[in-house]
């Protein structure tokens, strides 16, 4: 079966035997975008956590056939190096990774956050930031939170 | 869910009691069909309706359950402000359109918690009926809408087509067929869609 | 001890032609310390120390044609932030800028692997003197071969930013070493004076900041090969199970299917892709030969207090006699519990002309080596290990016998193999921290100060059936497990009577190091009596400890700890807006640590909303990253002492998913965390681990003033649920 979707920003179509491929292993082991993780494969960690028409997904249990026709985004195509985005430009500013293996699905999950809550309370980060992490990075995880909603602000004012 | 089973049971086990009882001895060969009949749909209809299939979603503190010990569903998920969860971290952050076998997440179409006027979590089969019929608490429902809802909502149907687990084992179905549970809801509602009295 | 002598200068080897022009190679043998000494390292009374396994010289440096260098490091890097500080080190003295330094981990088959293992917090402590005495030493050759390339003085020289220079004329380090055919070894240089370096010391960002940021492939999972296939391994769920025999019900119909391999206790499918590999295995019944079910009950009955191999591992003065007047004594226990990093264990595994290439997240390259060698019956020389960044270690990384199952695969397919686990299979076959349970016994003087403590404890296997050879040696030579041993002594010297005596079980699955070994339930039995003691004595509980304890060495550090500790989280015994105070204090390989938390208990939960940490960690190379590891075993440990449990089910390892194994979220995080570093050392110790110690005791000691209640087990929520239901 071919899909085709939007991949940060590129027209893609893979062919997958079966539809109910979960998108994560078309993300990583087709289209080769090795930043989006494989933590649980039981949408349980948060790792593989990506954007599909801007609301954040856990991919590992997401159908790659519901994705046809979708803009899906991943940490790839969340910032660059040189333009990061607000969320990745606080995480590092707060140095936040240690080991750094679920810091894109963090990323991700806080991106859409902020779409959804550009000023969000320490509450709605209780919430809605429900991710695993085992180093314990989330101390610097919030304050980078609120760092990135305060970078993205700023930038839509200027 | 064993204690509520149990109730269920002795409260069947009394009314049958009390039947027995009460059915005038002379006339016993002409009454004794229609009521039974009536209370026999009912209770198949109910037997459905508060499996933990159904009753996980419909609870009464806002927190959906899982599995079929009914926990509260893992990492906090709550619809108390929104029965679709929180604003970045919602039901479809996980639950897609279908079932999924590899992770073991079920999905239906419209995926979310029941609104909290429909709770049923700790109500007897009675007070769920009271619920369902009630235009207040069913989203504005008229019986037709609500016999309609029940046969078939796909998201009310994925009770028969649970998939599995995060274990891959298969999620136990109501107690009843799909076709059996259609026929007894029609059925009841045919017949006036009559809730027996309470105790 | 490592760190007083300088390398050797007839062990220096400089290799040419590796890679492309203009590389240099520098390698050198550090001498091997005596097989005591380390295992005193281990038993945390040396400072410690790096221990080289190489017998050959291998790759340390790389310079790099544009002028870069790129050290191979025999450390790898699972989250502890070592690489940035070796940078910071190479930077120093070598006298390069931060961004002309990259770190990566040594490949088995060039670089040099440690004998011993990443972990223990050893990794910028043990290579803190060697690394910044090769640092130099190549700044020195750079400078001498600049000399004599350009006919001046050496001591007309300078070295700065990669350049040396002499008055208007200057050279890029890549371009001095393009030119040298044979290298001179000078004597060893004199290493700066701390204050003089620039980088450390420095909170400067982590060096690996933006490949974590942008979602770089550099994790052992992201590996990859051309032509690989993908493996899904069914190992037995029930403990002790063995491998019978399977049946297929239609795999080789599969999409993707390429073929089943059976093992010695598994069974595998293989697939084009990991999903397909994933469904194809559905289809596979498998037969396990179960000869007995485990249970809860079982492990509760061989791992007590009182049974198992019995050692004393401290005894000073005398014992308590139990039936004597005042003698107080309290029982403790901690779970099971699992390494659950987020990266599952897995393997790429590979065969070409020169051997076997294995690449994955292992704490242990060296020792994967080996056992590869053992297992496939090869040299070790045609085995290289690629050991990638970690998605978390916490000691899970030490054991990869999956990279044998994946060199066997990749053996039976003639094919590059990828072997990635499943979380069920990583729950389930885990190395777990062994379930303890713990008696402290204690009496107090007139004074109401302690007169005597006694710690009995058991555990399951920590350092003993380690992987690590040499720690599994040690516990035979000294009779004690002495993983399990970590914060099990008494560390007040003050008590005149003071004893510590472990009970070692083996328990029917495998037990193994978790970040900060028996440190975290240690510190929380004894602590947790503590506290019960000065409240017993109605004394402030800082000053009950600090009482006794010496002013010299360990000691004397343990108690300028404690003492800030107090200070900076304002600690006191009464409390307000429904929150108290709790504190606790812990040793761990040299390094003491004191914690103040404040929690209250909010609709029946226990919510820590600040914890002041006071570490007494030497010089901190990295300030930042120091912090980082604090804030990191603070939110570890709190998960594993509030949420954590495995148990046996119907024979099985459970839960086998995060949620059901509950683990502390962002929620539970406190909104406040302060570090507060003390340099008691001129050296730099360990941080990864020691300030995970006193977390639990801290939590219990709060709760203890909230509630009258003292909690004894861990975990610490569901032992108030209890006491609340």
């Amino acid at each position: 079966m071919k899909i085709s979707f939007t991949i940060n920003g590129q027209d893609q179509t893979v062919e997958v035997a079966d539809p109910y491929t979960p998108l994560l292993w078309v993300v990583r082991d087709i289209l080769d975008l090795k930043g989006t993780k494989f933590g649980c494969g039981k949408a349980a960690c948060g790792a593989c956590t990506l954007h599909v028409n801007g609301e954040a997904v856990r991919s590992c249990s997401y159908a790659v056939k519901f994705a046809e026709g979708a803009q899906v985004t991943t940490i790839e195509g969340l910032g660059t190096k040189e333009n990061p985005h607000p969320v990745q430009q606080a995480w590092k500013d707060q140095v936040v990774p240690q080991c750094g293996y679920c810091q894109p699905g963090f990323m991700m999950a806080t991106a859409a956050l902020l779409e959804k809550i550009p000023n969000p309370t320490d509450e709605d980060i209780d919430q809605n930031i429900i991710n695993v992490c085992r180093c314990g990075t989330y101390y610097r995880m919030r304050k980078a939170i609120h760092q990135a909603a305060e970078l993205a602000n700023n930038s839509t004012k200027e | 869910m064993k204690a509520r089973l149990f109730t269920l049971f002795l409260f069947c086990a009394g009314v049958l009691f009390a039947m027995h009882w009460n059915r005038p001895k002379s006339t016993m060969e002409v009454v004794e069909e229609p009521p039974v009949v009536e209370r026999e749909n009912f209770d198949k209809m109910m037997s459905v309706l508060t499996h933990r299939r159904c009753v996980n979603c419909h609870p009464n503190d806002g927190v959906p359950k899982q599995g079929e010990d009914s926990h509260p569903h893992n990492f906090g998920i709550n619809g108390k402000q929104d029965s679709h969860g929180f604003a970045a971290t919602n039901c479809a952050s996980c639950h897609q359109a279908e079932n999924n076998t590899y992770s073991g997440v079920p999905g239906a179409p419209e995926w979310s918690l029941a609104p909290s006027s429909m709770k049923w979590e700790g109500l007897s089969p009675i007070e769920i009926a009271e619920s369902m019929m009630d235009p207040k608490r069913n989203g504005g429902r008229t019986p037709d809408e609500v016999m309609h809802h029940l046969t078939e909502h796909e998201l009310v149907l994925w009770a028969w087509e649970p998939g599995v687990d995060a274990q891959g084992n298969p999620r136990e179905t109501p107690p009843l067929s799909k076709e059996e549970y259609i026929r007894v809801v029609k059925a009841w509602f045919e017949q006036g869609a009559v809730i027996p009295a309470a105790e | 001890m490592a760190g007083k002598k300088k390398i050797s200068r007839r062990k220096f080897l400089v290799r040419g032609g590796l890679g492309t022009v203009g590389v240099m190679a520098v390698g050198t043998v550090l001498f091997r310390n005596p097989l005591r000494r380390t295992i005193m390292d281990f038993a945390e009374t040396a400072p410690p120390m790096y221990s080289g396994s190489g017998t050959e010289p291998q790759l340390w440096f790389e310079l790099t044609k544009d002028n870069k260098v790129l050290f191979h490091s025999p450390k790898v890097e699972m989250g502890q932030g070592s690489f940035t500080s070796f940078a910071q080190m190479i930077a120093d003295e070598m006298h390069l800028r931060m961004d002309q330094v990259e770190v990566i981990a040594a490949e088995t088959a060039t670089g040099v692997v440690d004998g011993l293992s990443t972990g223990g917090s050893l990794s910028v402590a043990g290579l803190w003197q060697p690394l910044r005495e090769l640092a130099a030493t190549m700044r020195m050759m750079l400078i001498k071969e600049a000399a004599s390339q350009s006919g001046q003085e050496v001591s007309s020289l300078t070295a700065e930013e990669g350049y040396v220079t002499a008055g208007n004329q200057s050279w890029s380090y890549a371009e001095i070493a393009s030119k040298v055919e044979k290298w001179e070894v000078p004597h060893t240089p004199e290493l700066k004076e701390l204050k003089s370096y620039k980088h450390i010391g420095k909170p400067v960002p982590r060096v690996d900041l933006d490949a974590k940021v942008f979602g770089d492939p550099i994790f052992g999972l992201d590996a990859q090969k051309e032509g690989m296939v993908h493996a899904a391994v069914i190992r037995p769920s029930v403990v002790g199970a063995k491998y019978k025999s399977y049946t297929s019900t239609g795999v080789e119909s599969m999409p993707g299917f390429v073929q089943v391999v059976e093992g010695e206790n598994w069974v595998a499918v293989l697939a084009d892709s990991y999903p397909e590999a994933l469904m194809a295995e559905t289809k596979l019944e498998v037969e396990w030969d179960i000869p007995k079910k485990w249970s809860e009950e079982d492990l509760q009955d061989m791992l007590q207090v009182g049974k198992g191999k019995r050692m004393i591992t401290q005894k000073e003065g005398s014992a308590l006699d139990d039936d004597e007047e005042g003698v107080v004594s309290l029982s403790f226990s901690s779970p099971m519990g699992a390494h659950a990093q987020i990266e599952p264990n897995g393997a790429l595994a590979y065969f070409d002309d020169k051997g076997l290439t294995v690449v994955l997240s292992t704490q242990v390259p060296g020792i994967t080596r080996t056992q590869l060698s053992d297992a496939m019956d090869m040299k070790e020389e045609q085995i290289n290990v690629v050991p990638t960044f970690l998605g978390g270690g916490f000691g899970r990384r030490l054991d990869t016998s999956h990279a044998i199952i994946a060199a066997q695969l990749a053996k039976a397919a003639g094919k590059p193999v990828k072997y990635q686990f499943s979380r069920k299979e990583e729950f389930q076959h885990d190395t777990f921290r062994p379930p303890t349970y713990h008696t402290v016994k204690g009496k107090l003087n007139a004074e109401g100060y302690l007169d005597s403590l006694e710690h009995h404890y058991a555990s399951g296997d920590v350092s003993a059936n380690s992987a690590i050879a040499l720690a599994n040696t040690a516990t035979k030579i000294l009779g004690t497990d002495i993983g399990a041993m970590r914060g099990g002594n008494v560390m007040y010297n003050g008590i005149p009577n003071h004893r510590a005596v472990q009970w070692h079980t083996t328990l029917p699955f495998a037990t193994s190091w978790w970040r900060s070994l028996g440190l975290l339930a240690n510190t929380f039995a004894i602590e947790s009596f503590v506290d019960e003691m000065a409240l017993k004595a109605k004394k402030n509980p800082v000053e009950f400890r600090t009482q006794v304890l010496g002013d010299e060495g360990m000691h004397g550090r343990l108690k300028k700890v404690i003492e800030r500790a107090a200070e900076v989280g304002a600690y006191s015994d009464t409390f307000t807006n429904g929150r108290a105070m709790g504190f606790a204090a812990s040793t761990d390989t040299n390094v003491p640590s004191a914690h103040v938390v404040e929690v209250s208990i909010e609709e029946g939960q226990i919510v820590v909303h600040k914890v002041t940490c006071v570490l007494d960690c030497g010089v901190a190379v990295n300030p930042d990253q120091v912090r980082a590891q604090c804030e990191g075993s603070i939110i570890m440990g709190m998960s594993a002492s509030l949420f954590e449990r495995m148990t046996l089910r119907d024979g099985e390892l459970f839960p086998t998913i995060y949620g059901p194994y509950r683990m502390a979220l962002m929620k539970h995080a406190p909104k406040e965390i302060v570090v507060d570093l003390v340099q008691g050392a001129d050296i730099p110790l360990p941080v990864g681990e020691p300030p995970l110690g006193p977390i639990a005791a801290a939590i219990g000691n709060a709760i203890r003033r909230l509630t009258g209640e003292r909690l004894t087990d861990i975990p610490l929520q569901e032992n108030l649920d209890q006491l609340l239901a």
